[in-house]
């Protein structure tokens, strides 16, 4: 006979308030199986978990019923007192009378009737619950980071100085990300690659971490602590062994005007290259979408010139396994193209150029060695327009969010131009200024008041070119909409920060959920930002939404902090919340019929057959069977079986018809 | 149909099959689905138009698989419950042999599952002249109308789950109505019963049914389940794409998920 204790919580007087709590905890004391039925102040204080485990140990108890909030809230507190009081912690439920009634309904008779009603499912099923045990599953203390900008060195380096291993994955031939290309960094000004190469030298070097560049992620399967992967290491067509980065081949490659990735388009590359002399590793490799003799088969200039022999023309892609305990995502983002606005001519104007091609240009290692010259002809740019807010906030163009980082670059870009050009004009056209962070709102003042930049706050209609100028048709929304023309050299777009190129695709082969912009889902948004909802995948940087560095860091070593407090055990507890295969006696053996058409359903790929054999080894039957450390008991499998063969542990068929026959 | 005997006699001489599912004559001049296990008795089998019944029902039957390897005369129907119950694992590549008879009095073998995909046709016309009339009027009804008949209709079923053994596709050990911890659906033929066991059995048949119309021929009160579950195969088809029974490694519609799944059917 089950012996169920009821605890109803006031909570102050947020349940207490509408509910007669009193009441309800005199009804359930009237319900067959309640041996005790108690209302409390304040249930998930200290003098409230002591009445539970005393309640236990006195009377008993084979079952206890919290009426209070959420589960999401308290239900690991409340499981922990009884088990503390030698009950097993599944046997113990939450009525949530806060957000299911209480806060939603006015003071009156029918809500402290729904109240009770909610206890009296949860005491029924309560009676049908079994006690569970957790799951324990081994660790593979490997993380493995997929992106090497900033983020993923941050990660990599905190997980690895942890005493970790770690595997990374670039899928650029190089490290260092979009970091890399910058020239300086708000709010201090200190030169980008001077602050971030040590610590690309730093992953090169570290013996815990292994480096694939120029690869990317092919396959992921497992689940937390035991993931394995596969990383399809892309051909450079260089032996890695042999070359000794002398940069021969790249001199002499005849094919010399490609446009440079890391210069943003505003530079040229080789078709062998390394994309900026500071690269990690500094290999080259060979774009065979350009290069002379894959295109045309004749060339083999940088074969002959490579002094070590280390050219493979015929290298193939080559797939490399890893177990891994956890993962990071770290992919980053990209900027919109110029091309992305009719408005300012498509992209079709050489000088209306993009922040980052501006960075490339302001940068001593940039195509124009930091002089702000014009793409189209190579003057001096005499007067620049900066715009922000090109495509964000803009639901017309289908990105609402704010981009974040623009209006601090761009402060930033009109601060270098005015300290390169001091004769020089420059306009800032901004809808708002964003400058929340520390020594931001002083960076941007800075800006205004000791550089001479113009602020107008107001939008741009339009950008065409007239006598070699391009005119900027604004309006300054400060003096009444006033119109203004600005007849600028040179017009940079804040333009919107996107979700990296192959997101989704990611976000799909590692089975995390992403929002509609494709940037990756948090947990939760406050309490969990650097988890995803797949256990043991973390999130850090712009891979997630819009981040500057600082916070891109930080974020970076929060998920390493996840990863290496995952690592701090050499086995995993898992909640014992999964699904369970019917079994019974022969002849029937189970209710399973094995159609497995669970197995495509299932979100985790947790379901695997099982044959059952007579004594001869032959097979009598094949049946489903849910492998207990991909389950992660979400139940898509027991709605779908048509013959009930599945059960979600904790939340039986039986459990949940009891609950509907108690309302 | 001496190049049906033909066939099956020879099958049964050599061994191929254990046993040789088809039609022989009936009572009231019907036609009767007949087991030929001896060679001798191959001239009992017939195969004319009175010939309709989906024969794949019994592939699964425990008394038929105890036999040993079948040969089974095949309707189309019959070759597409066979593709879909290898999709879902009940029936495995050369587990069957179908027989077909041809126009001209010959006989088509096919072997294995590969050979049954290339035989099998997309099932257009199934229903009758009235079917189709009865489906018309059914889809000019207004939803609440449209409840009411079907109210009506189920109110005659007498539970005799006659649906459910002439279907291939009701192949489970333990049918959930027989599942009774928990009792999901009434047993009883009440109104509120019968409603229960229909819907919860359509839904079990979507995007699985083969559109055979056995479930509608097998109903001693004539209830029109078949246009119930070929409205929800049209439904499947134009949501997710894709019919049942049309090939043996096909996925099931409504457990797996591909970007260009339609999402009208949210509300």
């Amino acid at each position: 006979m089950a012996r169920i204790g009821v605890f109803v919580c006031h909570c102050g007087e947020n349940i207490s308030a509408t509910v007669d709590c009193a009441k309800v905890a005199e009804t359930m004391s009237g319900v067959p199986g309640v041996v005790h039925s108690v209302d409390y102040k304040y249930m998930c204080s200290d003098p409230g978990q002591t009445m539970i485990r005393d309640a236990i140990k006195e009377k008993n108890l084979t079952g206890v019923v919290v009426a209070a909030c959420s589960p999401r809230m308290h239900e690991p507190t409340f499981r922990r007192a009884c088990a503390d009081a030698g009950l097993n912690p599944y046997l113990c439920e939450m009525a949530n009378v806060r957000e299911h009634c209480s806060w939603v309904h006015e003071k009156s008779e029918a809500t402290t009737e729904k109240a009770t009603d909610l206890v009296r499912v949860m005491v029924e099923k309560v009676r049908r619950n079994e006690p569970l045990f957790p799951i324990k599953v081994p660790v593979t203390k490997t993380a493995l980071v997929l992106g090497g900008g900033v983020a993923g060195i941050q990660a990599a380096l905190d997980i690895a100085n942890a005493g970790h291993t770690v595997i990374m994955v670039e899928r650029e031939p190089s490290i260092g990300g979009h970091m890399a290309q910058l020239s300086e960094t708000f709010p201090t000004l200190d030169c980008s690659q001077c602050i971030l190469t040590p610590r690309m030298v730093e992953v090169a070097q570290h013996p815990n971490i292994t480096l694939h560049t120029y690869s990317e992620l092919e396959s992921v399967e497992g689940f937390i602590g035991n993931f394995n992967v596969k990383i399809r290491k892309k051909a450079r067509h260089i032996d890695e062994t042999l070359c000794t980065g002398c940069g021969l081949c790249a001199l002499k490659c005849p094919q010399k005007k490609i446009p440079s990735e890391f210069d943003a388009g505003v530079g040229t590359r080789t078709a062998i290259y390394v994309p900026f002399p500071q690269a990690v590793p500094n290999k080259p490799v060979i774009d065979t979408d350009n290069c002379l003799y894959f295109q045309k088969g004749k060339c083999r200039v940088c074969e002959k010139v490579c002094p070590t022999k280390a050219i493979r023309y015929d290298q193939e892609d080559t797939i490399i396994e890893a177990d891994v305990g956890a993962i990071v995502a770290a992919t980053g983002f990209e900027v919109k193209g110029c091309d992305f606005f009719p408005e300012y001519g498509f992209g079709k104007y050489p000088d209306v150029i993009t922040g980052l091609q501006f960075e490339r240009l302001a940068s001593a290692s940039g195509p124009t060695l930091g002089e702000i010259r014009r793409p189209s002809d190579g003057t001096i740019a005499e007067t620049v327009v900066f715009i922000s807010c090109a495509g964000s906030r803009d639901p017309a163009k289908g990105i609402e969010y704010c981009s974040k980082i623009c209006c601090m670059y761009l402060a930033k870009h009109a601060m270098l131009y005015k300290h390169k050009v001091h004769h020089g004009k420059a306009y800032v056209f901004y809808m708002d200024i964003r400058a929340g962070g520390k020594m931001y709102e002083e960076f941007v003042r800075r800006a205004i008041e000791e550089d001479h930049v113009s602020y107008i706050r107001g939008r741009v209609s339009r950008i065409y070119e007239e006598d070699g100028k391009l005119v900027v048709k604004g309006a300054d929304t400060l003096l009444g909409g006033r119109p203004i023309d600005v007849r600028a050299d040179l017009v940079v777009l804040g333009t919107a920060v996107v979700a990296g190129e192959g997101a989704e695709e990611l976000a799909q082969k590692l089975h995390i959920s992403y929002d509609p912009y494709f940037f990756f889902a948090e947990a939760h948004p406050k309490l969990r930002p650097v988890e995803t909802n797949t256990a043991g995948i973390f999130l850090a940087g712009a891979c997630q939404a819009p981040r500057d560095i600082p916070e891109t860091v930080s974020q970076a070593s929060g998920a390493a902090a996840k990863v290496v407090g995952l690592f701090s055990q050499s086995e995993l507890s898992r909640e014992p919340v999964i699904a369970v295969v019917h079994r019974t006696a022969p002849p029937l053996f189970s209710k399973c019929v094995g159609c497995f058409l669970c197995e495509s359903a299932c979100p985790y790929r947790a379901i695997e057959r099982e044959e059952i054999k007579d004594r001869q080894g032959r097979v009598l039957k094949v049946v489903a069977k849910v492998n207990p450390g991909l389950c992660q008991g979400c139940g898509t499998c027991v709605a779908l079986c048509r013959v009930k063969a599945i059960d979600l542990q904790g939340f039986t068929n039986e459990q949940v018809f009891a609950e509907l026959v108690a309302l | 149909m001496t190049g049906l005997q033909d066939a099956a006699r020879d099958l049964l001489q050599s061994g191929e099959a254990a046993v040789v599912i088809g039609f022989g004559g009936g009572s009231a001049g019907g036609a009767r689905p007949l087991m030929v296990r001896d060679p001798t008795s191959v001239g009992d089998l017939i195969f004319d138009d009175r010939c309709v019944h989906n024969l794949a029902v019994y592939l699964l039957k425990p008394e038929v698989k105890s036999l040993g390897k079948p040969a089974i005369v095949g309707t189309q129907a019959v070759l597409r419950s066979i593709l879909q119950l290898a999709s879902e694992q009940q029936v495995k590549d050369r587990d069957v042999i179908a027989l077909i008879p041809e126009a001209d009095g010959g006989v088509r073998r096919l072997e294995t599952l590969g050979e049954i995909e290339g035989a099998v046709s997309k099932p257009d016309a199934v229903l009758s002249p009235e079917e189709q009339n009865c489906l018309d009027e059914i889809a000019s009804l207004s939803r609440e109308e449209r409840w009411r008949f079907w109210q009506e209709e189920f109110s005659r079923c007498l539970k005799c789950y006659a649906c459910r053994a002439a279907c291939p596709m009701c192949y489970c050990s333990q049918c959930i109505v027989e599942v009774n911890q928990p009792q999901w659906i009434p047993v009883p033929a009440h109104p509120l019963g019968n409603m229960g066991w229909h819907l919860v059995r359509a839904m079990h048949l979507a995007g699985r049914c083969v559109n055979c119309g056995e479930c509608a021929r097998a109903c001693p009160v004539d209830i029109p389940l078949n246009l119930l579950n070929q409205v929800i195969e049209k439904e499947v088809a134009e949501q997710f794409g894709g019919k049942a029974g049309l090939s043996a490694t096909a996925s099931y519609a409504l457990s797996t998920f591909t970007t260009d799944d339609k999402d009208t059917f949210i509300r």
